[in-house]
Order: C-alpha cells, then structure tokens, then sequence
C-alpha cells in the first residue's frame, strides 16, 4: 500500500477538493486507501478519520445558518420483540450513501438518503456485557465489528452476510469487547473490554482477510520486561487490568497507532499492586505493522480511582516552542489534558482542564504525581473528580481553524470508600459513593492548556461526544437532552433541538448530493438534519 | 435565546416522534413500580447492570442518587418508588457482607452468583445449599494452601482467578484435574458429590468478587469528635445554618454512620433513612422568573436549559418560558455553602464532623 507523507496537509486542502471526489455506487465497497484521504462525503472510521480530530472540514451549515437546519428523516432501530430497550452508543459510519449503526450483537445498513433499512445483521450471542458497541470499521467489500461474546465478525458490506468471525477474547475471564475495530493497511485493530475480574488487557491486529492474528500487543509487561518494574510481583502484572476500549488514532506516516489503556486492577482497592502500574492508564505509540511499543505517557499512575486513560489521542500538526511539531493531545479522564510530540512521546502541556485534587504536581516527564492522601480509605476520602473523570469515553474534537481543544466536561467530586481490607484484594475492593456535579463545555488553547471560554450546562449530568466543524460550529449534547450548536470561536450556543433521550457518541457530518447532514444518534433512534 | 419558528416546530415534532414506542421489559421481576424502575434506568443502561445486585434500602438510595449524578431524571415520588422496588426486589441478604470461608451460609435465595451480564451466558448456576456444603469440602480440604478466601498464598494458588475453574461448569474442569492427584505429595480424595459442590463454592466465591458482590461499609467513624464539635461551631460554619439541638437534633438515630457522612458532603444527594424512608428533595432547588414587564414567578425547577424554563409554583401550578436575554432567570441554590466547602475542608475534617454528629443519638 501506498504512503501520502503529505496526509495531514491533505486533509486541510478538503475544501478544494470537496466537488472533485468520485461518486461510487450507493452501498459500494471502499478502497482502503481512500482512508488515508477520506472524502467528505463519508465518515468511514469510528473518529471519521485516522486523526481522532471529529472536525470536518464542510461549512455548507455554519454558524450563520444553523438555525435554518432541519429533520430530514428519523430513524428508530426496531423493535426486537425480547424487551430490551436498546442505545446507539456508537458513532456511525458512512460510505458511498449508506450508514452503518450498531448496538451489541446487532448491524444494520441504512439508506443516508431515505433512512431505509437495507440489512440487519444479528449474532447470537453467548453472553457478555451488552452496555454498548461503538460500532464498525470499513475496508473494501467487508465491515468489521466485536460482539459481547468476544468475537470479531466480519459481514459482506454488501449484504450483511457473515464472512468470517475469530474470538478475540475468554468470556468466562469477563472479558467482553465493544470497541469500534480501526482498519489501518492490512490490519483489523481490535480492542478488548471488562472491569469485573482481575485480568491483563491487549490490543490485537487481525488479518481483513481471515482474521488470523498478526500481532498481540499486551498492556501490563511480563516479569523482567521493560515496566515490570513498576508492579510488585508477577501475579500483580497477570492480573493488572488495562483494558482498551475505545479505537486507536494513526498517523500514516509514522507509522504508529495510537491508544489509551484503561484502569489497572484491582480498580480501587490498589494495596496489592504497589507502582505506577505500567503500561495502563497510558497514552500508548506502538509500530503498526509488529505491535512493537515506540513511546508511553502515562496520566495517571498507580490509579485507584477508575479513570480509564483510553480517551481519543488526538493527533494534529502545531506550533510548540517556536517550531511546527506533530502533536498529539488528550482530554483524560482524570481531569488533566496533555499534549505531547507524537513522535517521541515528550511533554509540552500538563493542565488541568477542570479543577483535581489528586494531585501533587507533574513529575520531570510532565506526568501527574498522585497524592497517596487521596487514594480510597475505609472512612471515604473526598476525591476530584468522581469515578466517570472530568470526562468520560466520549470523544472530544480538535478544531484547526480555531485552535481550540474541546470538552464536554464535569467538574464533579465523589467520596472513595474500600470496602475490602483484607490482604489480597480482589475486583474492585471498593465504590465511590456520592456526587456533586457540574456539566461544563471547556475550550482549551492547546498550546497552553488554557481554558479560552466555558460554556457551563444548567444542570449536572453527563455529557456526550462532540463534533467541529469548519463552519465555525462545535455540536455537543448538553445534560437535558438537547443537541446543541456552539459558535466555535466564543462557545455561543446557536440553535438546539430536544431530542427526548440524550446522546451518548458524538454527532458527524458528510455532504450527500450536495447538502450537508449532521447525524445523531440518541437512545434508540438515529437523527438526520440537513441544511436544505 | 430566542428561538425560529422553525426551530420551535421541529422540537415539537421531534418530541412527538420521539415518544412512540419505547418497549417494556420483561427483564426484571413482578413488583410494585417494575415500570418506572424499566423506565428510567433503561434509557442508558440495561436492566441487568443491578439486577444481580444484593442491598440494604440506604445502599440502592445511594446508587440511585448516583445515576441521578450521572443524569437520570427522577422525580422524588420515583426516587421513593425506585429504591422501594430494588429494596424490595434485591434485598441485602444475610450472606452479604460476610466474606470469609467459616462463617455460617444462610439459605437465602439467591439469583446466579457469576452476575451481571459479565461472563457467559451459561455460566453455573449456583445452589446456594451445595455451595453451603462446598464450603465444608473447601475448609477441610483446602484452605491450608488456598487460603481463607480462596486468593492463594504462597503454597496454593488463587483458585478464583484460576482459569482453570473460570472455565469450570459443575465440575468439569475441577473434577479431572483433582483425579491426576492433587497436591501431588498427598493427593486429595473427593466424591463426584463433593466437587461439584466445591465447584458451586468456588464460583459463589467469584462473583462475590465481581463488582456486582456485596460491598459491605466498613467502619467510617474514625474521626475526632472534639475536632468535629470544634469544626462544626467555627471553621466549618455549620452552626450558622445548622443547630444539634434544633434541625440535627437527634440526627444519629435517623441515619446510620456512612448515610450521614453522604448528608454531610452530599446534600443534595437523596438519601435514606434507618427507618427505610427517603429524604424529600422536593422544592430544594428554586428559580424566579421575571418576564419583561411581568410579575416574576417562583417555585421549584422543573426543567432548566439553555433554551427553556420551567417551575412548579408553592400552588402546583406550572409555568414553562423560552429563554430570552430579556427573561430574568435567577436561581437560588440552598447547598451553596455546603458547594463551596467541598473545594475547602480537607478529609480529617468531614470524619471528624461526622464522629461529632454520630453523638447525636
């Protein structure tokens, strides 16, 4: 395959090009390539790109006309007919006019231009944790998805049916995956999910083709390899946590994957793990052909309090110290935003993005230092922020045009309890119990961490995934159910729509026959506003 | 913000179409308020996140409070419905809470133990009465090396992160690797029986373990009471809204040690009593609006965004404005204070403050 060492520049030069990419077959296959370059007629990967930047570069609906957008269509996943409820957690992807969604176990094709169900996938599952799925990955004639049963399935793109599956994780070791699986050349990258047991995650590449594994890379070290030495013992390491739960960024190239690893276990109760705990809680560059690691950062060591650092790493070219640098940031879950040079993993930007106190300052490689006061303790200790973090899975998005890092973030404390002081814990060995929340939309300058605006929601509640765009407009869910639409430059909210249950993954935007959509999925139902 | 015509029509509709055909579970037992439990938790998650949980009433107005943390709209009539049905329906059985291999099992009935929806779906179902007896088996047989709680130590192995018994079903895995003869210097000797009881013990062992296991409060009194009382009458400010013989009085009697801890930090959070009943929130958290060249209007907050408002008056009677620059919208919050010492008191402070309370029997 192919390398386009200009890529990132290609991406900015979208607006030139936008008239110029080739219209294929509605349901067509996609060219891997063209997610080197994807066009803006699709979003054909979980962040729409290899960036993880959610910005678009459409500014067909902007921040003068917004208020003129309007429902094209409603979609609302049918009814299985066994009682549960179900949740577009996912974000969707779009090629060559159709819409791939997701919820556990199931697919389903739809028309973009008329919402109408093309095919419906479903996998008869052996179990597992149904909470969400993040939806597919997209290469030529196949699509890509995990199921709750810890399986890989790959469909037809055509039709929906099944090609190939591979388990890619043991159910009854509770694990169970749900991660959106990023193709990137001739790699399926998959992630693995679960908190419930004491077990090591890994981060996986199949081969598009057979799903035959190519390379494993595993999250905590085995004894005597590098970061073991951050774990007491060899049973710590075995059973040390760091599941990867949400889908990795790339930068073509470099060559390197990027991903966040989740919270070390035992989750609260950390008496049997002493250490940093390496490579969880991290910010992660591996080599994307051998899964070999190149770099880490890790945000919080020897975390105790839930904070899975797996939030997207996002990659974007800038100005730091005077010199343009490849960087790479993350609104992490423990309250803190980073930026480091994603070539070689240094720090530029520690801060904190909502107010912490877990913390005693930044140690010589920009890492925060944990207060070991602050680590749960039988009588509860007052922790900031709770156990869902400054900001949860949920993706942010970087805007180039504004410069500006974007949030949905809470400040929030909890009280951290241990509820098991024996002497080898075991699960979780603890809860936080309690909350004081507050829901706030941060914009960042993301060459100081500064915040530029706030935009703080009315009440507490979580918040969803965001949207930019090169219509000077950020979309973000607030906590009362509403999509919103931001001025980008001054956080000014713009127009909102009710949409009765709130969203979960993030809007995204694609041009089709000329208009540009927005699309968003809440609950069970997935919304198209067009501007006409 | 002013809204389009446009905008308001499509809200409307969307409100419309968005109301048709949420379908009801059949995912949780019979009991009184089952819809309103299906209703608002499973917007965001399903039923089956808690329905493996055992607790005490105080324990599930704990989560409840939580999830409305995490954005739940739950009114206070379905707060007291909600956290009557899971109390009801998931009670805190005498088993939970107590941990270790020699204390005695009760028959309580029990759902299966591997709960939640983590693992497979044909995990062992566990008999409550062989595991009972797969305790006897495991302390006689086992727990010199495996330790009290099965965890290992340094001459057995954890049995519950074992993957051999992870994969075990009624002693299918358990079975033919003890018939090799295990330990190997003195081999032990089980009936068919006996494993397929350790076997329910072992898995009752794990999903204790699982985050959905008990999780029993331990003792959170550890603070000074002087220090408390001392807090409590100066730095604190409590005594400048709070009075131990006046709104506290007796606070002790009424909430067992960590519920008031979580009063003290927390609120706003709801939160139940000994006696089982649930603090009315009703009317905390008000708002005045004052429409341009109107009388204002008072009452407790219905909905607030920032596109609309609406209150409920002392009478009952509803108001719902679109937000205006020209609309005054002022809210009054009475756990301000209570806010603030949240970035100010340090954790010696909050047990100290509780201990003190924890005398007001």
């Amino acid at each position: 395959m192919k390398f386009f060492p200009t890529f990132f520049l290609g991406l900015l030069t979208f607006a030139s090009m936008r008239a110029a990419y080739p219209q294929q077959p509605t349901g067509a296959g996609l060219d891997p390539a063209v997610l080197l370059h994807p066009t803006p007629n699709s979003w054909p990967t979980y962040n729409g790109d290899y960036s993880g930047r959610r910005f678009s570069t459409l500014s067909k609906i902007n921040d003068k006309n917004v208020k003129s957008l309007s429902l094209a269509w409603l979609y609302q996943l049918p009814n299985m007919g066994d009682g549960m409820v179900r949740r577009l957690a996912g974000t969707p992807v779009v090629v060559n006019g159709v819409i791939y969604i997701t919820v556990p176990d199931h697919v389903w094709a739809i028309d973009a231009r008329t919402s109408r169900p093309l095919w419906h996938y479903e996998w008869a599952s052996k179990g597992g944790i149904h909470l969400g799925n993040r939806g597919v990955g997209v290469s030529g004639n196949s699509l890509y998805f995990e199921t709750p049963d810890c399986n890989l399935v790959a469909l037809n793109l055509a039709d929906g049916t099944k090609r190939w599956s591979k388990s890619i994780c043991d159910l009854d070791q509770m694990y169970y995956a749900s991660v959106a699986p990023l193709v990137i050349k001739n790699h399926v990258i998959t992630g693995v999910s679960g908190d419930d047991l004491d077990r090591p995650g890994f981060l996986e590449a199949h081969d598009p083709e057979t799903g035959v594994l190519q390379w494993r890379w595993s999250v905590v070290p085995k004894p005597g390899e590098p970061g073991s030495e951050t774990w007491p013992n060899a049973d710590a390491m075995a059973h040390g946590g760091g599941m990867t739960w949400i889908s990795p960024t790339y930068d073509p190239e470099l060559n390197l994957l990027y991903v966040g690893t989740g919270n070390p276990q035992p989750v609260i109760a950390g008496s049997g793990r002493d250490g940093a705990n390496l490579y969880t809680e991290s910010i992660v560059a591996l080599h994307a052909d051998s899964g070999k690691m190149a770099w880490y950062f890790q945000p919080s060591p020897h975390d105790t309090h839930d904070w899975d650092a797996v939030q997207t790493p996002v990659l974007f070219d800038g100005e730091m110290e005077g010199k343009p640098r490849k960087l790479l940031a993350q609104a992490s879950r423990n309250g803190w935003f980073f930026v480091l040079d994603r070539e070689t993993g240094k720090n530029y930007v520690s801060s904190e993005f909502v107010k912490t106190n877990w913390t005693k300052g930044v140690d010589a490689k920009g890492q925060p230092i944990p207060n070991t006061a602050k680590e749960p303790q039988i009588a509860g200790v007052l922790v900031a922020p709770d156990a869902s973090g400054g900001v949860n899975w949920a993706p942010s998005t970087f805007s180039p045009p504004t410069g500006l890092f974007y949030i949905n973030a809470t400040q929030s404390y909890s009280m951290f309890y241990i509820t098991d002081d024996s002497d080898k814990p075991e699960g979780w060995g603890g809860h936080e119990s309690g909350h004081f929340s507050q829901a706030m939309l941060q914009a960042l300058d993301y060459r100081t961490g500064k915040i530029k605006w706030s935009h703080k929601w009315e009440t507490q509640g979580g918040g969803s995934g965001l949207l930019s765009t090169a219509g000077n407009l950020v979309f973000a869910g607030d906590p009362n159910n509403n999509l919103v639409a931001l001025d980008a430059t001054t956080g000014k909210p713009l127009w909102h729509a009710n949409l009765s249950t709130a969203m979960a993954n993030g809007p995204i935007t694609y041009e089709l026959d000329g208009h540009q959509y927005l699309l968003v999925g809440a609950g069970d139902k997935l919304f198209s506003f067009v501007m006409n | 913000m002013r809204l389009t015509r446009l905008s308001i029509l499509l809200t409307a509709s969307l409100v419309s179409l968005a109301a048709l055909g949420q379908a009801p579970s059949t995912q949780l037992p019979e009991g009184a308020h089952r819809e309103t439990v299906q209703r608002a938790c499973s917007g965001c998650h399903s039923v089956q996140m808690f329905t493996g949980r055992r607790m005490t009433g105080p324990q599930w107005g704990t989560t409840v409070t939580s999830m409305i943390g995490r954005g739940a709209k739950i009114t206070d009539d379905e707060f007291d419905q909600i956290v009557g049905y899971l109390a009801t329906t998931f009670p805190l059985n005498s088993k939970a809470g107590t941990d270790t291999a020699t204390t005695k099992q009760a028959k309580a009935p029990r759902k299966p133990s591997l709960i939640d929806q983590a693992g497979s779906n044909d995990k062992q179902v566990i008999d409550e009465d062989a595991a009972a007896r797969g305790r006897t088996v495991y302390i006689a047989q086992c727990i010199t090396c495996h330790g009290t709680h099965a965890r290992g130590g340094s001459r057995g192995a954890d049995l519950l992160r074992s993957v051999l018994v992870l994969h075990d079903r009624y002693g299918s895995t358990i079975g033919p690797y003890l018939a090799q003869g295990h330990p190997k210097a003195k081999p032990v000797e089980l009936t068919k029986e006996q494993v397929v009881d350790l076997s329910h013990f072992l898995h009752q062992q794990i999903g204790d373990t699982l985050r959905t296991g008990p999780r029993p409060m331990l003792n959170i009194l550890v603070g000074d009471s002087k220090a408390g009382k001392l807090y409590f009458e100066g730095a604190g400010g409590c005594a400048r809204c709070h009075s131990v013989t006046g709104d506290l009085a007796h606070i002790a009697s009424k909430y067992d040690p960590t519920t008031l801890q979580q009063k003290v930090v927390f609120p706003e959070n709801r939160a139940i009593t000994k006696q089982g009943t649930a603090s009315r929130q009703h009317g905390a958290l008000t708002v005045t609006v004052t429409p341009p060249s109107e009388a204002p209007v008072s009452g407790e907050i219905s909905n607030i965004d920032d596109f609309n408002v609406s209150l409920r008056d002392p009478s009952g009677r509803y108001f719902s404005f679109t937000r205006s620059p020209d609309l005054k919208v002022e809210k009054h919050n009475p756990y301000a204070a209570h806010e603030t010492l949240l970035d100010t008191y340090t954790d010696k402070d909050i047990h100290d403050v509780v201990s003190y309370l924890e005398t007001l029997q």
